[in-house]
């Protein structure tokens, strides 16, 4: 029980509130197609935010994810058609978000520009280039089932994008709870001076979380684009705001310091299943930007109310 | 000019220069850039971004942030047009939209600065709220501007005298005021004090929380400003207008030398900020090059320009 | 955008009362019934140790705090003080030991930041403001220029402008926190001046210092608080230096360790071979002795905690090199020394220390983390229980090794702050200021804790400011002055005014 915490027990609350009220409206909420649907869309977003819950908790973020994710989906595309090889396409993305994981880190460490400020002018680079490498949306010209299987296909009845989260996120809850490593990436965000007198390489652990966001970006965009069976600029736009939204809606502080996998996860669920409930309600689809928008706000003031009562 | 130099401070300078060399670059690689009509055209166009930079960098200066102005910028266009095109006037219109902007400003502060939420996720919520109500008023279609008025579209459009856009003296007027606001007033100069070091402006006896509250109303204010000016221009309440404004405005304030901690930069610098990125967006374009090339060579300008500034920083 | 109307007051007051205050923070009683009168015209000392209740007391004055009951008055007039704008108005300024200053603006700025002289429409007169600047330093003898940007100025002219800030009118008490702690003995001079043209002025003056010399030069009158209470309050002419002391600490400070006497031939752990930094530090050599301590002292600025920091590769050496453990490192990080079995201890404890999000255990263990290690896993088990065993052997007040590192006091922190060292094994320990902040009777406790290590062969660098501290342990002491070091003594050989005329130099 020790994962269900004060925020946990509260979004897991609403989770199952929010679960118990879209059934009794509307059964379909509990229809297979319905949750695999919500899975399907929750899981790269997930694989995402667990490396951008790492870098909120090293007292960083990173803006560039939704643009290098778009530059993903057209380079796995376009490599695969070229080659007809899958794994020289997942060759081409992982080394390309390497290089760009490490950029970022770098800038950030060596250059010390705020991650705020280098990731933003990152993502305006990618998002040029991106046009510059293809303006138009690049089919599936290969149609290779493997690749169409990574986004589309199931797994002992399991979405794969599902399957391939949760084959990533032990790793993470492992990381961040039982290693070392997470309490070096808490103890950065949370009091750098302190980490570096604790004899940690503080900058390491930087890049470190950096590369390893953008290798999840990777992942996502491969799936996304097997999911979409294209490779398209703009595909991921705004994908940035969603992730940073439900890591914070999950707990994590943006000054650093705190971060949870599960708060994620809950937050990214509570988002989703707002955003499949809008659909069933037959609610004006804009509101799938409103209401994540208000929850946003309502959780981080809450959170400030319930830290202020208990010290 | 000797009198102009003395005004930049040191960074501003560095700036100025990077402004000089782009502009003789782009000077010599097409013979339409250092036209009178092409510089008028980019100022017409600058003054955007430049007005709502302004209002930005006060929040920044300030110690605070708002990443919502984009979608605000297309939310305040709704009173806009739609008044406009009710009751057929302009003003009406054109007031309604500003008292929008003057309220989400009053939002924005208040759950940042009464409730202690930090500024950064208020606005990030904001930012989705706004775009999702423009979404859902417009059903994602733009308002045309039915009523035609030549007042109106003479804001975004018009000239003085045939050739200076008015857009650009509005601009230029509000940056001068904001200018003289924050150098010589009282109340800019306890806004520098409040995003330097808030601890001692609490000590000297500030009202922090209503300082900060107007700054958030500053930034809305002069972003719903710049929402006029662009309604005009494109004569309508576009539902994606704005999309990206946010980073092309942080990344042009941050290029002049604003810092994000708070305290640090002036209305100066934030201006020559918008104007590189301005006139390289600009440049480009004449030049043929593939206007997408305009963000890669923005992003690259801001690390090259922020790094640079802290590596001499640290020495 | 001062709120509210100005409270106009009459300045012409006979003394400044406090009475029966007291103000307690969750676990502690910071202040405990104090009272006390300032009177008009007279320079009234506060002294106290760390910890005693004096900056409590100020920040209750200059309204950043608020009382929890008891009174402030002018003679019978009640004081409302609710926010820093009341104190204000009331006249009661502070000086601040930290410098809070806008580093941005300039000296003028600065001065004026409360009231800055503007037209009715909230225009700045900037000549105005210059002028008025120029007077103010002709007036009390300073030396700036108006115009110039904080950030360029000295730590000594930050604090000169902090000083005309706070005197520059209307005021009525003026409150000093530890105002020569970085002035030169020449600024000292000039401050002293200064306070007896405020004396003049019939302004009440309340000067708070640890500097037991400087308040028979200029002070009246002298309250001494310990623990948040009021000990004693006396006539400077009806007391002296050993009976104020003995009022702050409640007893003769004197405690004084048997230390091994040829420890100088021990073997040499660590060789520091000229090095320099950009943080002040120039060219500063020397040997440490494997089960030595060597006491580094230094007045304000004059670079112990930059020399620290330098040794443990928290700042980079620019240029020299240091061997420890037969290697020689010319460019080193922390995670170097901490590798080399190096650890460190920060004088800023809530800036450097702690990790506010973690708990008790997750503090201790953070630098030794591979020792807990299983395979990549930590074994908690193994890490409660070397928590435990340190909780009980410092005896650490907390319910459990679990609770959270900001619920503990700042004396209990700092047990664990340097079990998070001793659960590993360490050959060197760099201590800053080890017993700042820790509370008299824990003192004593720290410093034989600290002979006890040394005495199980652990070599430690001591930087301190305390004499009694630096005397009682170290074996030997190197004085530092201006980042240099400036004299080296040894044991038993060296008097207070030595080693504090080296440290002057």
């Amino acid at each position: 029980m020790k994962y269900f915490q004060t925020n946990e027990s509260i979004l897991f609350g609403l989770l199952v509130l929010l679960c118990i009220f879209l059934s009794f409206y509307n059964p379909q909420f509990y229809s297979i197609q319905n949750i695999h649907s919500i899975l399907r869309s929750s899981s790269t977003v997930m694989i995402v935010a667990f490396g951008m819950t790492i870098l909120l908790t090293s007292g960083e973020v990173d803006l560039s994810v939704g643009a290098l994710m778009s530059f993903v989906t057209v380079i796995v595309m376009d490599v695969i058609n070229i080659t007809g090889s899958i794994s020289l396409g997942l060759i081409a993305v992982f080394g390309f978000c390497l290089l760009i994981g490490l950029i970022n880190g770098l800038v950030r460490t060596v250059l010390n520009v705020n991650s705020l400020i280098a990731t933003l002018a990152m993502m305006l680079i990618l998002q040029g280039s991106v046009y510059v490498y293809s303006m138009a949306a690049i089919y599936n010209t290969h149609l290779i089932p493997l690749f169409s299987f990574i986004g589309q296909g199931f797994f002992l009845n399991i979405p794969m994008p599902v399957v391939i989260m949760l084959f990533i996120l032990p790793f993470f809850v492992v990381l961040l709870n039982y290693t070392r490593y997470g309490r070096y990436f808490s103890s950065i965000g949370s009091n750098p001076d302190a980490a570096k007198l604790s004899g940690i390489n503080n900058n390491r652990y930087k890049v470190l979380g950096f590369v390893i966001t953008s290798l999840l970006v990777g992942v996502s965009g491969v799936i996304l684009a097997s999911l979409m069976d294209t490779g398209q600029q703009g595909s991921a736009k705004g994908f940035e705001l969603i992730v940073i939204a439900a890591v914070l809606l999950g707990g994590t502080s943006f000054m650093g310091g705190k971060g949870t996998i599960i708060g994620t996860i809950l937050g990214i669920l509570i988002l989703k299943i707002i955003d499949n409930g809008i659909i069933l309600m037959r609610i004006p689809q804009e509101f799938q930007l409103i209401v994540p928008g208000f929850i946003l706000i309502l959780a981080v003031y809450f959170d400030g109310i319930r830290k202020k009562n208990s010290g | 000019m000797n009198n102009i130099l003395k005004y930049l401070r040191k960074g501003e300078l560095a700036l100025f220069i990077i402004f000089l060399i782009v502009f003789i670059i782009f000077s010599f690689s097409s013979e339409y850039f250092f036209t009178l009509r092409n510089i008028m055209n980019v100022s017409g166009q600058l003054s955007i971004i430049l007005i709502a930079a302004i209002g930005f960098s006060v929040l920044l200066i300030a110690g605070e942030v708002d990443i919502s102005i984009g979608s605000l910028l297309a939310f305040v266009s709704l009173p806009l047009i739609e008044i406009m095109n009710i009751t057929g006037s302009v003003p009406l219109g054109i007031i309604l939209c500003l008292i929008f902007g003057i309220i989400i400003g009053l939002i924005n502060g208040y759950l940042s600065v009464y409730l202690g939420v930090s500024s950064l996720i208020v606005t990030l919520g904001m930012l989705f709220i706004l775009r999702g109500a423009v979404y859902l008023y417009t059903g994602q279609r733009a308002i045309p501007d039915e009523l035609m008025s030549d007042f109106f579209f003479y804001i975004g459009n018009g000239k003085f005298m045939g050739t200076i856009p008015y857009a650009a003296i509005i601009g230029l007027v509000i940056l001068l005021i904001f200018i003289f606001v924050m150098r010589n007033t009282s109340y800019g100069r306890k806004l520098y004090a409040v995003g330097g070091n808030q601890e001692v402006a609490r000590l000297a006896g500030y009202n922090i929380k209503l300082l900060k509250l107007s700054a958030f109303v500053i930034c809305s204010f002069l972003s719903s400003i710049s929402a006029i000016i662009l309604a005009s221009r494109i004569g309508s309440a576009n539902h994606v207008a704005g999309d990206l404004f946010e980073f092309q405005v942080v990344a042009a304030v941050v290029l002049g030398g604003v810092s994000l901690a708070g305290g640090i930069g002036s209305l100066t610098g934030a201006a020559i900020g918008v104007l590189i990125l301005s006139v390289i967006s600009n440049g480009l374009g004449l030049l043929n090059i593939d206007t997408q090339w305009q963000l890669v060579v923005n992003g690259v300008i801001i690390i090259i320009a922020v790094g640079f500034d802290e590596l001499k920083r640290n020495r | 955008m001062v709120s509210g109307k100005k409270i106009v007051v009459d300045i012409n007051f006979k003394e400044l009362k406090i009475e029966s205050v007291s103000k307690s923070f969750p676990g502690v009683q910071a202040l405990d019934n104090v009272s006390m009168k300032i009177s008009a015209g007279k320079v009234h000392a506060l002294m106290g140790e760390n910890g005693a209740g004096k900056s409590t007391l100020i920040k209750i004055l200059a309204g950043a705090y608020s009382k929890d009951t008891g009174n402030i008055l002018f003679d019978e007039n009640k004081l409302n003080i609710r926010n820093p704008n009341d104190s204000l108005n009331y006249g009661i300024k502070v000086v601040y030991q930290e410098i809070s200053l806008i580093s941005e603006f300039s000296v003028a700025e600065n001065i004026f930041l409360d009231n800055f002289p503007t037209n009715s429409l909230g225009v700045m007169n900037w000549n105005k403001l210059y002028k008025d600047t120029e007077e103010l330093f002709n007036r009390v003898g300073f030396n700036l220029n108006p115009k110039s940007k904080i950030a360029d100025l000295s730590i000594s002219q930050q604090q000169m402008v902090e000083i005309a800030r706070a005197v520059f009118k209307n005021a009525s008490v003026v409150i000093m926190d530890e105002p020569t702690s970085s002035l030169t003995p020449n600024e000292i001079e000039k401050l002293f001046t200064v306070i007896k043209n405020l004396k003049q002025n019939n302004i009440a003056i309340l000067y708070v210092t640890h500097k037991i010399d400087e308040i028979f030069k200029i002070a009246d009158e002298v309250t001494v608080l310990r623990d948040g209470q009021h000990i004693s309050n006396k006539l400077i002419s009806e007391t002296n230096e050993e009976l104020i002391i003995k009022d702050m600490v409640g007893r003769t400070v004197n405690a004084t360790f048997e230390r091994p006497k040829d420890i100088l031939n021990a073997k040499t752990v660590m060789k520091v071979n000229k090095i320099s930094s950009k943080n002040k530090i120039k060219n500063v050599s020397f040997d440490l002795h494997e089960g030595e301590i060597l006491g580094f002292f230094g007045l304000m600025g004059a670079g112990r905690t930059e020399l620290a920091k330098a040794v443990f590769g928290y700042d980079k050496i620019t240029d020299g090199q240091i061997e420890v453990n037969n290697n020689i490192y010319k460019s080193f990080n922390t995670s170097t020394m901490v590798n080399n079995g190096i650890g460190y201890i920060t004088e800023d404890r809530k800036g450097e220390g702690i990790v506010k999000d973690m708990n008790l255990r997750e503090n201790m263990s953070l630098p030794s983390l591979k020792i807990f290690e299983d395979l990549f896993i930590i074994n908690q088990k193994k890490e409660k229980k070397a928590a435990d065993e340190y909780i009980k052997k410092f005896s650490v007040k907390t319910p459990s090794s679990e609770r959270l590192i900001t619920l503990l006091s700042g004396g209990n922190q700092q047990k664990v702050l340097v079990s998070r060292w001793l659960i590993r094994e360490l050959k060197i320990i760099i201590l800053d200021e080890p017993t700042r902040g820790v509370d008299i009777g824990a003192k004593t406790e720290v410093l034989s804790l600290i002979n006890d290590l040394a005495k199980q062969g652990l070599s430690v660098l001591l930087m301190t400011s305390e004499m009694n501290d630096l005397l009682s342990l170290s074996d030997r002491i190197l004085v530092m002055a201006d980042g240099k070091i400036s004299k080296e003594f040894y044991r038993g050989k060296v008097t207070q005014e030595e080693i504090f005329k080296a440290s002057v130099n």
